[in-house]
């Protein structure tokens, strides 16, 4: 018995796989440098995107739908991730390009005014030429790809300690992360944050030293790392969630107290999740935002955490693929809806224009969906295809 | 006598109202004991206490006395291996001590199984948990238990179908894996039918072979098919103390107690 339920599961994974493969061939043969160019770069930009959102919202399904913690801040971690890769996108690009003009200058620029002429370039919009100090590492790619992983990982870390150590759970917990986005928010927002205040990152698509090959062949490349890093997430939570290890997560979202008196430290399990969740978070945000071009703190403001909820309660949490099909489903129709794409609503003395009218439309559907489906579109469809007992 | 559990003189309360009041209780080794009182005189919080949840305000709650030869003075002196006041939840159940609660909590959603599973006595570091799995000797462990909390053909169940009967053994199955010394029980005859009652008694009895079992009931009739010692609580305080023919032909039990 045990053992066809875990067929049944080792299957959906290989299912997984080969959808996930076959949509990024389909893709592939379909885009302008490797197919007949019906699917423009923009798209494939696009579609890249939205599956770095995915795997946000694998990482967000495994911290609330399997460990009850109901963070409205993974997608700070997200944009951390996006700032960490960004730094050295930009100070790459920035460099080469100071370098190129100064090609032409009689004297070899010295050391100091090599570096104010990147700061000047990066820095000129918030006044100043001085490289903070926290960009010293923007020039190696190893260390801000770890600083993707250590700096999420770390500030997930000291949060959920103090939080879960001193036993802080449900909405009030809810309400500490979204503290903490917004703070996060707010501090980037400052001019002398280091990260170029409000202006945020931009020129980000610009991968410094393959820029040669193109936008067209470098938005495949990313759709492709996005694709692989989705499966190997899928795999990595499938296996973590089918483990004795994921029964004490439910578990602990079951009914903490009584995991504690079997005498299971549910705190330290709650930070493992925790931080291994922030830390894929910020993976995803460095896949994101080179395919998005720019990152500003607009983007961790506590909204798109929100935002990040919903997409994996109208999937259907406590199931992966759930997730997948929320965080999909709804950032296309969103970018569908606000990209004025969609056709307006006249009636009459009133028009229904969707690309204000979508946060309403998204509203109204999530309100319905959880009211109709406390699993969301999965337990919807479900109920319908699978007779159970 | 090894004493396993020696609570000294501890008092709590809450808002002012003393729920437990300088209440001294040992249990032995392998001893069956039953704790009886009416609602509110201190028993919830009596486990509270042993268990971690509620810290008390004095006395010591002390766990696993051990006799040690002192070269020096030439005689044996009594050691206790830990305070249980200056130890977690989690900490308290590692050292042996496992509690069965007043309604009965499993992990409704898991199978029955599962939820023997986990409670299983393993290391339960979360990078060690990564890796554990089932073997063949747990396995076998694992029936053997299902056998004596009469749930074998109820293993790939949903604990959330089961009765509230079978729901009350499957917890006390979850306590067995972790191979406790001290089991706790609080009321495992509530909502019981009359054959359901009479099998837990069973049950209970057979435990006491190798653990120390402290039951708490406020049924007068279960208690008496246990046929152990008796400590009857009152307002946070021991009553009374001893067999049952003793404490229910005391006067003041029968007036607090009995009478109503």
């Amino acid at each position: 018995m045990t053992n066809s339920i875990n067929d049944l599961l080792a299957r959906h994974t290989l299912i997984f796989t080969i959808v996930v493969v076959i949509f990024s061939l389909f893709i592939t043969f379909f885009s302008e440098p490797y197919g007949n160019g019906l699917i423009s770069t923009s798209f494939v930009k696009t579609l890249g995107k939205t599956v770095c959102l995915c795997i946000i919202a694998l990482a967000m399904d495994v911290v609330w739908g399997y460990c009850g913690i109901l963070s409205l801040g993974h997608f700070a971690f997200f944009g951390l991730g996006g700032y960490m890769i960004g730094m050295w996108l930009m100070y790459e690009r920035t460099a080469i390009i100071v370098q190129e003009a100064a090609t032409n200058e009689l004297l070899p620029l010295t050391e100091t005014e090599l570096s104010n002429a990147i700061g000047n370039q990066i820095f000129g919009v918030v006044g100043g030429y001085d490289i903070p100090s926290i960009w010293m590492f923007a020039d190696s790619l190893g260390l801000q790809l770890i600083l993707v992983i250590t700096v999420p990982g770390i500030l997930a870390f000291i949060f959920g300690w103090l939080a879960f150590r001193s036993r802080v759970t449900g909405v009030y917990l809810s309400i500490l992360t979204q503290a903490l986005t917004l703070a996060l928010s707010l501090y980037l927002f400052q001019n002398d944050s280091g990260l170029r205040g409000n202006n945020g990152l931009s020129g980000l698509q610009n991968i410094p030293g393959i820029e040669y090959l193109g936008q067209e062949v470098i938005s495949i490349g990313f759709f492709w790392a996005s694709c692989v890093f989705l499966i190997s997430i899928f795999l990595l939570f499938h296996s973590l969630m089918k483990s004795k290890f994921g029964l004490i997560i439910t578990s602990i979202r079951d009914n903490e107290t009584r995991v504690r008196f079997l005498g299971y430290n549910v705190e330290i399990y709650k930070l493992f999740i925790f931080v291994l969740t922030a830390i894929i978070s910020s993976i995803a945000g460095a896949l994101y935002y080179p395919q998005a071009g720019i990152i500003n703190p607009a983007e961790l403001a506590p909204i798109a955490s929100i935002y990040l909820a919903v997409w994996v309660a109208i999937g259907g949490r406590g199931k992966l693929y759930g997730a997948i099909i929320g965080a999909a489903f709804v950032s296309l129709f969103s970018s569908w809806f606000t990209g004025g794409q969609a056709p307006n609503i006249p009636l009459g003395i009133f028009t229904i224009e969707w690309v204000n009218w979508w946060t309403v439309l998204l509203g109204f559907g999530f309100v319905i969906i959880t009211i109709f489906s406390e699993n969301g579109i999965i337990g919807f469809l479900r109920n319908i295809f699978v007779k159970e007992k | 006598m090894n004493t396993l559990l020696k609570v000294e003189k501890i008092s709590v309360s809450f808002d002012g109202f003393k729920a437990i009041n300088s209440l001294s209780y040992s249990i032995g080794k392998n001893e069956l004991k039953a704790i009886i009182g009416p609602n509110g005189a201190g028993k919830t919080t009596f486990m509270d206490i042993i268990t971690g949840q509620t810290k008390p305000d004095e006395g010591k709650v002390l766990f696993g006395e051990r006799s040690v030869w002192l070269e020096s003075d030439q005689k044996y002196q009594v050691v206790w291996d830990e305070n249980l006041l200056m130890k977690s939840e989690s900490q308290i159940a590692l050292l042996g001590i496992g509690r069965k609660f007043q309604r009965p909590t499993v992990f409704e959603l898991k199978t029955v199984f599962e939820n023997l599973f986990i409670s299983m006595k393993k290391n339960r570091n979360p990078f060690s948990v990564l890796f554990q799995k089932l073997n063949r000797d747990e396995k076998n462990l694992i029936e053997k238990i299902l056998g004596e909390i009469s749930l074998k053909n109820e293993q790939d169940r949903i604990a959330g179908e089961l009765s509230h009967g079978q729901k009350q053994w499957l917890e006390i199955g979850m306590l067995l894996t972790q191979e406790p010394k001290l089991l706790l029980i609080d009321e495992p005859a509530a909502g019981m039918t009359s054959n359901e009652r009479r099998q837990t008694v069973e049950i209970l009895k057979k435990l006491s072979a190798d653990k120390s079992v402290i039951v708490v009931e406020h049924d007068m009739e279960f208690v008496k098919d246990l046929e152990c010692e008796v400590t009857v609580l009152h307002e946070g305080s021991i009553l009374s103390e001893g067999s049952i023919e003793h404490v229910s032909s005391n006067n003041e039990v029968i007036e607090v107690y009995l009478g109503r």
